[in-house]
C-alpha cells in the first residue's frame, strides 16, 4: 500500500496509486467523515487504505459485519450531514440492495458514495455480476472511471453530486481499475467538518409517494451528466464510425484505433456517467454515426440502453448498424458477455468496425513463442496453501462422510474454503452460492426427513462468513427444529480477502482493541450445542463430524486453527520424509500423500521415486504424518 | 492356482467396493485395515475415504466376503479329507468352563475363551492377544492384550461387528510378537486368508473362534440409550429362547427378540459359517447350561493347548452331551440351508461363497436327514 503517497498533502503533486487507493484519496479530498465496508476482492483495499489513515485524518472507518450494515452506517452519517462512503464487491451490493433501493426513495443529506467493484472474468469471485442493472433498478446515478486518476476525481466529485441531488451516488470500479496502478495528480486534502446533526425537520422515509421525487432527482443527475467532463469525445466531428466505450476498456479502444491507423475515421465517445444516460450527448453523436461499436465490461448494458434510445429517435437518425455483444462482434473465447475484455478482443472488434485486418505478430513468431515459453510453465491448480487448516478440515469431513456411508452432502460457502469444491478440498463441497447460504440450505435439508430425505448434511462456513450472515439461518434452524450440522472453519481472520479483522478477532479496522465475540458464545446463546476441535487433529475431527452427523437437532462444530499465513503464526515444526521408510511406487499407497492429499509442500522426487517435503513451503502442521502407512513422514521441532 | 489347481481369484479395491463394501456385505472383520491408507473404519463400518487406484490389492484377497472357498480353507488348515458339512472339521466336542473364579464370573458362560487366552499368554504360547473390549451396551473396540488385566477388560461376548483385526497388520509389521486371536467366524476365515498370503507365517499362535449366528449394527447401541434401565448392564446374552437378557445389578432384564431383530447386520444373513470352522478352537453357548461353554476342538494345535490348560488347572472339560448335539447341528443346518438356498437362487449376497458340488450335496443331505 502506498500509504506515504496517500497521505501526501501537496496539491498538484503526481504520485502512483492503485485504483483502490485513488478512490480512498478522492474521498479524503472530498472531506470524508465516515467509511464502512465488508471486504471483498477486488474492492478490499479501499477501506484498508482509509482505515490506515482514519485516526490521523480524523474520520471514522470500520470493517462492518456485512455490506448492508456498512451501507446503513454510511447512510446514518450522511443523514447527519457528513460525507460518507461504503465499499463492496458486486456480490455485496446484492446483500445491501434492499436498503439501497429504499434509501433512494428517502434520499440523503450529506454526500454519500457507494463504491462497487465488479470482477469481470471473476478473477477472485464466484460469478461475473454486472452491478449496473441493480443501479438502474435503484434509480440512482452511476459513474464509471476509465483510469486510476479518473477514479480519484470521480470519487471526489461524486460527493458533490450526491449533495446536489440528495441521493447516494454509485461508482462502479472493475478489477483493472481497482488493482491497476497509475499516476494521480493530488488535490488538497479536506478534513471532516467537525459537526454533525440531523435537522429536526428532516425525514428519511421510504414511501411510494416519493417515487416521483426520485425520478426528478434522477433527471437532475441526467442534466448534469449532459455536460460532465467525465464524458468526452475524440475523433472527427462527423465520424461515420463511432465507438461508445466505458471503463478501462477505453484505453484499449484508443490504442486499437491508433494501431489500426484510423484516428481520422473513427470517433471514440468515452462515457463516464453511465446512468442515467446523457441522452442529448449520445443523440448528437448518433446523428453522425452509421456504424456504432459498444465496448464495456461484462454485460451489454450501455449497448442495450443506447439501442433503446436510438429506437425512440430512429425516424430522425436514420439507419445505424450496431456492433457489440449482441451482434457477436465483441466476444472472448467463451462468447459474448462472458469473461473479461482484453486488448486482443477490443482490437478485433475495432478491426471489424473499420473493415481493416490486424495482425500483431506473424504466425511464425507466435509459434516460436508458444514452443519456447509454454512447455516450461508448470500447470498449477488452485490449492490451499501448505499448512492451511482448511485442507485438514476437508480431509476429515470427506473421511467422515465416506465412513458414515449415507451419501452425505457437504454444502459450501464463500471464502478460501470455497476451494473445498475442487481437488485441493477433495471435491467435498457440493454446493456454493452466496455468503451464509449453506446454512439456510442446511436448515431446509434438515426438514426433509419426513419427505423421504435420508442423507446427512453438513454446512461449511468460515468465521467471517459466520458473522456476516449465518445467524438468521441458525435461528431459523433452531426455531423450526431443523436437523443441521454447521462446521465453522475458524482461522481467526478474513483470510481470502487479505486478513481483515472481524468481530471475533479482538481488534477493529483501525487497529484498536475491540471486545472479541467468540463464535461459540453466539451459537450457545442461540441455544445450540457447540463443540470445538483443532482441525489439524484429523482423527479427532473425523470422529466429531461422524458423531455429530448422527445426532438430532441443530449443532455447531467449530474447527479452530489459525490461517498459516497470519504473521503471528510461527512455524514450530517441519515435516520430513524418511527416504529409508518411504518405498515410493513400491508401496500400495499409490502416492496418497503427494497425489491425493495435495499439499504444495509434499512433492514427488522423480529422480528418487520417493515423496519429499519441500522445506521452504512446509508449515509444519503435521497433518501428513498420519497419512503414511509406513510412518515415513516425521515431524521435528525447528529451532 | 492353489494346491488343487483351482484358480485363485485376484481383485482390487474397486472390486471390494463394488462386491462387498458398497453392497452392504462387509462384516467389519478388520482384516483389510492397517496397511492401506485409503481404508478406514468408524462405527463398525469399513470404507474407502478416497478411491484407491490400484488394480489389485491385499484388501480384496484377505476379505472373507470374496471368493470364500471352504474346501480350500479345509485343505489349508486340516489337509484334505472329508469334513463335517455342518460343524466343520473337528477332533472333539466338549462342554468346558474356567476354574479361575474371576474369569468365570466375568467371562461369558463358562469363561472358556478368556481362560484359554490367559493361558496362551501366560504359557508363552502367544506374546499378544487380539481381543474385543468394551461393555455390552456400547460399541466395542479392538484390544491388543499382553497381560491379564487387558484380557479381563475384554471378557464377555460383544454382539456387534467390531473390527477386531484392525491392529493385526501393524502388529505383524512392527513387532515380532506371536499372536492369539479371539474372533468371529468371519474373522477366523480372514485370518486364514492372511496366513495363506504368507503374511503371518509362524506368528498366529492360536485362533479361537466364537460361535456367531449374526451380529447387530451400532444402531442397537443407540436403541439402548433410550433404555435407561440397561445403562449399567455388565453382560448381554441371546439365549435360544427368552429374548435378549441383560445382567444388571445381579438381576436379569429381558428385551423381546423382536425389538432387537431389526438391528441385525444385513451382511450376517449370508454367513455360511456360524461355528468358526477354521479356528483351532471354537467356543460358544451350550444353549443349555449357562455355567459352561460349548467347545469345539478342531486342530492338533488347539488340542494341545487345551490339554495343557486343563493340566494347568485353568479349565475343566467334559464330553458334549450326545443328546445336545442334534440341537446344535439343527441350528447350524438352518443357517447354512438359508444361505445355500440364496446361493442356488443366484442371489448376489451369497455369491462370495465358492461351494463345490460335493459340499452343496453334503449340506443338502443333512437337510433331508434333518427333515
Amino acid at each position: 500500500m502506498s500509504l506515504q503517497a496517500l497521505r501526501t498533502a501537496d496539491p498538484g503533486r503526481t504520485v502512483v496509486l492503485s485504483g483502490n487507493e485513488a478512490i480512498a484519496r478522492g474521498a479524503m479530498e472530498a472531506g470524508l467523515a465516515y467509511a464502512a465496508a465488508y471486504p471483498g476482492s477486488p474492492s478490499s483495499e479501499v477501506l484498508a487504505s482509509l482505515a490506515a489513515l482514519a485516526r490521523e485524518r480524523g474520520f471514522y472507518a470500520e470493517w462492518s459485519t456485512n455490506e448492508k450494515v456498512a451501507m446503513e452506517g454510511a447512510a446514518a452519517a450522511a443523514f447527519a450531514g457528513l460525507r460518507a462512503i461504503t465499499i463492496m464487491k458486486a456480490d455485496g451490493l446484492n446483500v445491501a440492495l434492499d436498503f439501497l433501493t429504499s434509501l433512494a426513495y428517502g434520499g440523503t443529506n450529506g454526500g454519500m458514495v457507494v463504491v462497487v467493484s465488479d470482477d469481470p472474468g471473476a478473477h477472485s469471485s464466484t460469478k461475473e455480476e454486472d452491478t449496473r442493472y441493480l443501479v438502474r433498478a435503484s434509480h440512482l446515478p452511476l459513474l464509471e472511471p476509465t483510469t486510476v486518476e479518473e477514479a480519484k476525481e470521480m470519487t471526489r466529485w461524486a460527493f458533490d453530486l450526491s449533495e446536489e441531488i440528495r441521493l447516494p451516488v454509485l461508482l462502479r470500479s472493475v478489477t483493472r481499475i481497482a488493482h491497476a496502478r497509475g499516476s494521480v495528480e493530488l488535490g488538497a486534502l479536506r478534513s471532516p467538518p467537525g459537526e454533525a446533526r440531523v435537522d429536526p425537520g428532516a425525514r428519511f422515509f421510504t414511501t411510494s409517494a416519493l417515487h416521483p421525487l426520485l425520478l426528478q432527482r434522477g433527471a437532475a443527475a441526467r442534466e448534469l451528466f449532459e455536460t460532465s467532463p467525465f464524458n468526452a469525445y475524440q475523433g472527427p466531428a462527423d465520424a461515420r464510425r463511432l465507438i461508445i466505450v466505458t471503463g478501462p476498456v477505453w484505453t484499449y479502444a484508443v490504442e486499437a484505433v491508433a494501431l489500426l491507423g484510423v484516428t481520422n475515421a473513427v470517433g471514440v465517445l468515452k462515457l463516464g456517467t453511465t446512468w442515467p444516460l446523457p441522452e442529448r450527448l449520445l443523440l448528437s453523436h448518433l446523428g453522425h454515426a452509421r456504424d456504432v461499436l459498444f465496448l464495456e465490461e461484462i454485460e451489454p448494458f450501455i449497448e442495450t440502453e443506447v439501442k433503446a434510445l436510438y429506437a425512440q429517435h430512429a425516424a430522425k437518425l436514420g439507419l445505424i448498424a450496431f456492433l457489440g455483444k449482441a451482434s457477436g462482434h465483441v466476444a472472448g473465447p467463451a462468447g459474448p458477455a462472458v469473461g473479461e475484455l482484453t486488448p486482443e478482443i477490443v482490437i478485433a472488434a475495432v478491426s471489424a468496425l473499420v473493415g481493416r485486418p490486424f495482425e500483431p505478430r506473424t504466425p511464425e513468431f507466435r509459434r516460436k513463442v508458444e514452443a519456447t515459453a509454454l512447455p516450461e510453465l508448470p500447470a498449477r491448480a488452485l490449492a490451499f496453501c501448505a499448512g492451511c487448516p482448511h485442507r485438514a478440515a476437508f480431509w476429515a469431513i470427506k473421511a467422515a462422510l465416506e465412513l458414515d456411508g449415507r451419501d452425505g452432502v457437504a454444502l459450501g460457502d464463500i471464502g478460501c474454503y470455497t476451494l473445498g469444491s475442487m481437488q485441493t478440498g477433495y471435491f467435498t463441497l457440493k454446493t456454493v452460492h452466496a455468503m451464509g447460504s449453506s446454512v439456510g440450505l442446511a436448515s431446509g435439508f434438515g426438514k426433509l426427513a419426513a419427505l423421504g430425505f435420508q442423507q446427512p448434511v453438513v454446512s461449511v462456513v468460515g468465521d467471517s462468513t459466520f458473522y456476516h450472515s449465518v445467524t438468521p439461518a441458525l435461528i431459523n434452524a433452531r426455531y423450526n427444529d431443523s436437523r443441521l450440522l454447521l462446521v465453522v472453519l475458524d482461522n481467526s481472520t478474513t483470510a481470502m480477502t487479505g486478513h481483515q479483522p472481524h468481530p471475533g478477532t479482538g481488534r477493529s479496522a483501525t487497529g484498536e482493541p475491540a471486545p472479541p465475540l467468540p463464535i461459540e458464545a453466539v451459537a450457545r446463546a442461540l441455544g445450540l450445542a457447540v463443540e470445538i476441535q483443532d482441525p489439524l487433529r484429523t482423527s479427532d475431527t473425523v470422529e466429531s463430524v461422524y458423531r455429530l452427523l448422527r445426532t438430532e437437532g441443530a449443532k455447531v462444530l467449530i474447527l479452530r486453527s489459525p490461517c498459516a499465513l497470519l504473521p503471528w503464526v510461527k512455524r514450530s515444526h517441519r515435516a520430513t520424509v524418511d527416504p529409508e521408510r518411504c518405498i515410493g511406487e513400491g508401496c500400495g499407497c499409490a502416492r496418497l500423500c503427494n497425489r491425493v492429499f495435495s499439499c504444495p509442500a509434499l512433492v514427488w522426487d522423480l529422480a528418487r521415486g520417493r515423496a519429499r517435503v519441500d522445506e521452504v513451503l512446509c508449515a509444519g502442521c503435521g497433518v501428513c504424518v498420519d497419512l503414511c502407512p509406513r510412518d515415513a513422514i516425521r515431524l521435528e521441532e525447528v529451532a | 492356482m492353489d494346491a488343487r489347481g483351482v484358480e485363485v481369484e485376484r481383485g482390487g479395491p474397486a472390486d471390494l467396493q463394488a462386491r462387498v463394501l458398497g453392497a452392504g456385505l462387509c462384516t467389519a472383520c478388520g482384516a483389510c485395515l492397517g496397511h492401506c491408507p485409503y481404508l478406514k473404519t468408524l462405527g463398525e463400518r469399513v470404507a474407502f475415504i478416497h478411491p484407491c487406484p490400484l488394480p489389485q490389492g491385499r484388501c480384496f484377497e484377505v476379505c472373507p466376503r470374496v471368493s470364500l472357498d471352504p474346501d480350500r480353507l479345509d485343505g489349508q488348515i486340516f489337509g484334505s479329507g472329508p469334513a463335517d458339512p455342518l460343524l466343520g472339521a473337528h477332533l472333539s466336542l466338549h462342554f468346558a468352563r474356567a476354574l479361575d473364579p474371576e474369569v468365570k464370573q466375568r467371562g461369558q458362560y463358562g469363561g472358556v475363551a478368556t481362560a484359554l487366552t490367559l493361558f496362551a499368554l501366560g504359557s508363552g504360547a502367544a506374546d499378544a492377544a487380539l481381543l474385543t473390549g468394551g461393555s455390552p451396551t456400547a460399541a466395542p473396540h479392538p484390544i491388543v492384550a499382553r497381560e491379564r488385566a487387558s484380557v479381563l477388560a475384554a471378557t464377555g461376548t460383544k454382539y456387534s461387528a467390531c473390527a477386531t483385526l484392525a491392529p493385526l497388520a501393524p502388529l505383524l509389521r512392527d513387532s515380532a510378537a506371536t499372536i492369539a486371536v479371539v474372533g468371529r467366524p468371519c474373522q477366523v476365515a480372514a485370518l486364514r486368508k492372511i496366513e495363506a498370503r504368507g503374511e503371518a507365517a509362524h506368528r498366529l499362535a492360536l485362533v479361537i473362534g466364537v460361535f456367531c449366528f449374526w451380529a447387530l449394527t451400532p444402531a442397537f447401541y443407540r436403541f439402548l440409550v433410550s433404555r435407561a434401565d440397561l445403562a449399567r448392564a455388565t453382560k448381554m446374552d441371546i439365549p435360544k429362547e427368552g429374548g435378549v437378557v441383560f445382567s444388571v445389578n445381579g438381576g436379569a432384564v429381558r428385551v423381546p427378540l423382536d425389538e432387537v431383530r431389526p438391528f441385525i447386520r444385513p451382511a450376517c444373513q449370508s454367513c455360511f459359517d456360524p461355528t468358526a470352522e477354521w479356528a483351532d478352537l471354537a467356543v460358544g453357548s451350550t444353549e443349555h447350561d449357562p455355567g459352561w461353554n460349548a467347545l469345539v476342538v478342531r486342530t492338533a494345535r488347539g488340542q494341545a493347548l487345551l490339554g495343557a490348560a486343563v493340566n494347568a488347572g485353568l479349565l475343566e472339560v467334559k464330553p458334549y452331551p450326545a443328546e445336545r448335539i442334534p440341537i446344535l447341528r439343527a441350528a447350524v443346518r438352518g443357517k447354512k440351508l438359508r444361505v445355500l438356498d440364496a446361493l442356488d437362487a443366484g442371489r448376489a449376497e451369497a455369491a462370495y461363497l465358492h461351494l463345490s458340488p460335493e459340499r452343496r450335496a453334503a449340506v443338502r443331505a443333512e437337510e433331508r436327514a434333518g427333515a
